[in-house]
């Protein structure tokens, strides 16, 4: 709080200026305050504000006992998660943090345990079936661990980066290919407690149902093995921390180049002359069409989203920055898509159905993707995607990974957050405010049965695949936080 | 439902000469709906136009005056006025003369401050057909007087007994404990609402409002100012209205002969967010305001109003940059086509 009034406008930038300096502590008391405020809002400048803390939270930690570090990072998620529970992100990348710690120790014990030549067999061929090689292959030259040090590090290096950057080669197969190929020559015990290591037993509800990843057996051995064997890993020269380090400026490096990546399917997807209905003032749509203008002529039909974001797609449309969000300045600001020579006609909301007759595609930016399918948006989202299926229009949600949640919506109501009913009624109108409720959401939920396709940096998906990313980004043990 | 008040109300006429601009509209969706730009002042109208049609153009195109049902009442009283003060030149008798040389500047004008609503075009031809009929051998005073009275049953029949009568219907609709979703403003969805509120049923009421005119503004005001329970939504936030509601009330501007209702642009998606949550939809409209034209879709034919509407002075403003370069346009269109009437009287 001390740092806020400190700095004229607190948000990202600000943040991340402070987060230098700053100790831990009271940067997460900032970041939890600046949640509160609304300061840091939209997934994206969330997930960057967390990445960046919990950094600085692994970076500070003290000790080497990894499942103190696991409940550190734990204990820090949950407070950020409390002050703002509907920017779901920050606990996605808790969750995606606390996950590297767990994969990191796990792939350290499988190396320690047997022998070191056959990891590097064993992963070699996953690196060679990665799909999206542009990626990866630069992020693992960057890794200066992967040659400075011994086999096994450099194959947890790898395995961390598999789980952050490609969705097809989940960690996971490995493991279970471990799991198979060890259990003959070593004992049998011992592989089920790799497994049930991190479990924690005051969340047993998620910790055991869907994957079968843990055996029912685990729970009574898991006390006295793991401990000496988490005794033997603080002994041992094995630093988790900078591993862990890495896996997090990894996947500081998946939210720069999500967007990039994303935008690299464009021109998949638009072809010339095709008239697209978009909405909001999302850098990553902007960016998505950007790249597809690049080649192509079309049309974009752009709706203004009264009355919480008409400012800024009005910006976002002028140029191509958005006023909104001034906190995160240069790399944010890019071409108007007029600038590129595509034809730019903006709409209110109410228009929609009477132009998506004549739509070829719907291009929705998001909030928040959910396990299920559906995709927490804009308010005005469902509206849109209702109007695109009785038009038989295909809808393509565009988003990061990160911002893919682990969440079920079991309660809708619950991620929906409301807004300034001043916005829709000024206050000056007092006597209307005192007699009629108005009421402005911020969010829809859509339906995973209106949504046609998703692109995330990993490429496209149905809606219905979507639990499997899930699976391969996030463990199960970190579900509930 | 505004009557055409006494001329003082006029409009501030306002300066606006860039209107003649309007034809450089490539538009993309509605182009061939743009066929001639709005008139917002009297200048350029003919002389033969009668004072109270103009005041009643520049209401009609200042939006002081809207709603189709509105309009064409208050297109009648003007004519009553127009027909009074007719004098039926010498050597022509008033059934051929009035409306091929009288009313149909009057009309020309009306229709060049907004186009005429199909109500408008309804009664307008209704009243052809009563003067062509008149026998040209009854005095001109008598006539005239005949005419006016005429126009005051139509108004009584073809409206204000219409209404009450779609009332009375509708109100039975709603149930205690309903919960009613109307969008923008419909003088008939307001008067049924009323009408079930002081049948002493309890249920509420969720009023969707969209820009730029916030019509729902107004009735969820009225209708506040009754004692009725009233939510408001602005259009975005509709998917979330719509899932509270039990019934959704709809006004019309005119029922299509293929089934289609066709109203306040917006109304569909209204329409459609209901149908796929399973609640009725009611759509409350005047015989007089069906006609034999049909659409498909709302690009067929449209009303289209001047882009800038849709934009508050301060967007003006900050817009500005975009008309410029003529790269950029808003589109606004007055109407909407659904397909799926439930319910139409």
């Amino acid at each position: 709080m001390a740092e806020g009034t400190a700095i004229a406008t607190p948000g990202l930038s600000s943040f991340l200026k402070s987060l230098k300096t700053t100790p831990v502590e009271p940067s997460v008391a900032y970041l939890i305050s600046l949640l509160k405020r609304r300061q840091i809002r939209n997934s994206r400048q969330c997930a960057v504000a967390t990445t960046a803390l919990l950094l600085r939270v692994v970076g500070e930690f003290k000790g080497k006992d990894s499942a103190k570090l696991v409940e550190r990072i734990r204990q820090v998620g949950r407070r950020l998660t409390s002050a703002q529970p509907r920017e779901v992100v920050v606990g996605n990348i808790v969750r995606r943090v606390l996950g590297l710690v767990r994969e990191v120790v796990e792939d350290h014990l499988d190396a320690e345990t047997n022998a070191t030549s056959d990891i590097g067999h064993n992963s070699q061929p996953h690196n060679d079936s990665l799909s999206r090689p542009t990626l990866s292959s630069t992020i693992s030259t960057f890794s200066p661990l992967k040659h400075a040090t011994a086999e096994p590090l450099d194959a947890s290096t790898h395995q961390s980066e598999t789980m952050s950057d490609s969705g097809e080669l989940p960690k996971r197969p490995g493991l279970l290919t471990s799991h198979t190929s060890y259990v003959p020559s070593s004992s049998a015990p011992l592989v089920n407690s790799l497994f049930g290591l991190f479990s924690h037993p005051d969340t047993p509800s998620t910790s055991n149902t869907p994957t079968g990843h843990q055996s029912p057996d685990n729970k009574g051995m898991l006390t006295s093995l793991n401990l000496e064997r988490l005794a033997d890993f603080s002994n041992s020269k094995f630093d988790v921390k900078a591993e862990v380090m890495d896996g997090i400026r990894e996947l500081q490096d998946e939210l720069d180049q999500s967007d990039d990546l994303i935008a690299a399917n464009a021109l998949d997807h638009i072809h010339s002359n095709e008239i697209i209905l978009t909405h909001t003032a999302s850098t990553g749509v902007q960016k998505f069409l950007l790249t597809a203008a690049r080649k192509r002529k079309f049309t974009v039909v752009h709706v203004e989203t009264f009355p919480h974001d008409h400012t800024g797609t009005h910006s976002v449309l002028l140029t191509g920055k958005n006023r909104d969000h001034s906190g995160d300045s240069e790399e944010d600001s890019f071409k108007p898509l007029r600038a590129a020579g595509i034809q730019v006609v903006m709409i209110p909301d109410s228009h929609v159905f009477a132009i998506m007759s004549q739509v070829n595609k719907v291009i929705l930016a998001t909030h928040t993707v959910l396990a299920n399918g559906g995709l927490v948006a804009a308010s005005g989202a469902r509206m849109i995607a209702a109007a695109a299926k009785a038009h038989q229009t295909p809808v393509v949600v565009v988003s990061g990974v990160y911002k893919l949640s682990p969440v079920y919506p079991f309660d809708i109501d619950e991620l929906i957050e409301y807004g300034d009913p001043g916005s829709v009624v000024p206050y000056e109108d007092g006597g209307f405010v005192d007699l009629v409720d108005v009421e402005n959401p911020l969010y829809d939920y859509v339906p995973a049965d209106l949504v046609d396709l998703y692109i995330t940096n990993l490429g496209g998906h149905a809606p219905s695949y979507l639990y499997r990313i899930v699976a391969d980004h996030y463990r199960t043990e970190d579900i509930n936080l | 439902r505004r009557r055409p008040s006494n001329p003082n109300v006029l409009v501030a006429k306002e300066p606006k000469k860039d209107t003649k601009k309007e034809p450089k509209h490539a538009n993309l969706f509605f182009g061939h709906l743009y066929n001639q730009p709005r008139l917002h002042s009297v200048v350029g109208a003919s002389k033969d136009v009668h004072p109270a049609v103009l005041a009643l153009g520049l209401q009609y195109s200042s939006y002081i005056i809207c709603g189709s049902t509105a309009r064409m009442v208050s297109m009648l009283v003007a004519f009553k006025a127009v027909i009074e003060d007719y004098q039926t030149p010498v050597g022509t008798s008033l059934a051929r003369h009035l409306t091929s040389h009288h009313l149909s500047p009057q009309i020309d004008y009306l229709r060049s401050c907004r186009p005429l609503s199909i109500g408008m075009g309804n009664a307008i031809r209704w009243l052809k057909d009563v003067i062509i009929k008149i026998d040209p051998s009854t005095p001109e005073s008598e006539a005239k007087r005949e005419l006016i009275t005429d126009i005051d049953n139509f108004i009584r029949d073809r409206v204000i007994a219409a209404d009450q009568l779609i009332s009375d219907y509708a109100a039975k609709k709603i149930e205690p404990g309903d919960v009613i979703l109307t969008y923008a403003s419909s003088s008939i969805v307001e008067s049924t609402l009323l009408r079930a509120h002081l049948d002493g049923i309890s249920f509420s009421v969720i009023v969707v409002d969209s820009k730029p005119l916030f019509e729902g503004k107004r009735l969820a005001r009225n209708l506040s100012q009754h004692g009725i329970k009233v939510r408001c939504f602005s259009y975005s936030g509709a998917a979330h209205a719509v899932k509270d509601a039990s019934k959704v009330f709809l006004g019309a501007h005119a029922m299509m002969s293929n089934g289609r209702l066709y109203s306040r642009v917006g109304t569909a998606s209204i329409a459609n967010l209901a149908n796929s949550n399973s609640i009725p939809v009611i759509v409350l409209c005047e015989s007089v305001k069906f006609t034999e034209r049909v659409a498909l879709d709302s690009i067929v034919g449209n009303e289209v109003a001047p882009a800038e509407e849709i934009l508050s002075e301060r967007e003006r403003q900050a817009l500005l940059p975009l008309k410029v370069n003529g790269e950029e346009e808003a589109v606004t269109t007055t109407n909407d086509v659904w397909k799926r009437v439930e319910e139409a009287k």
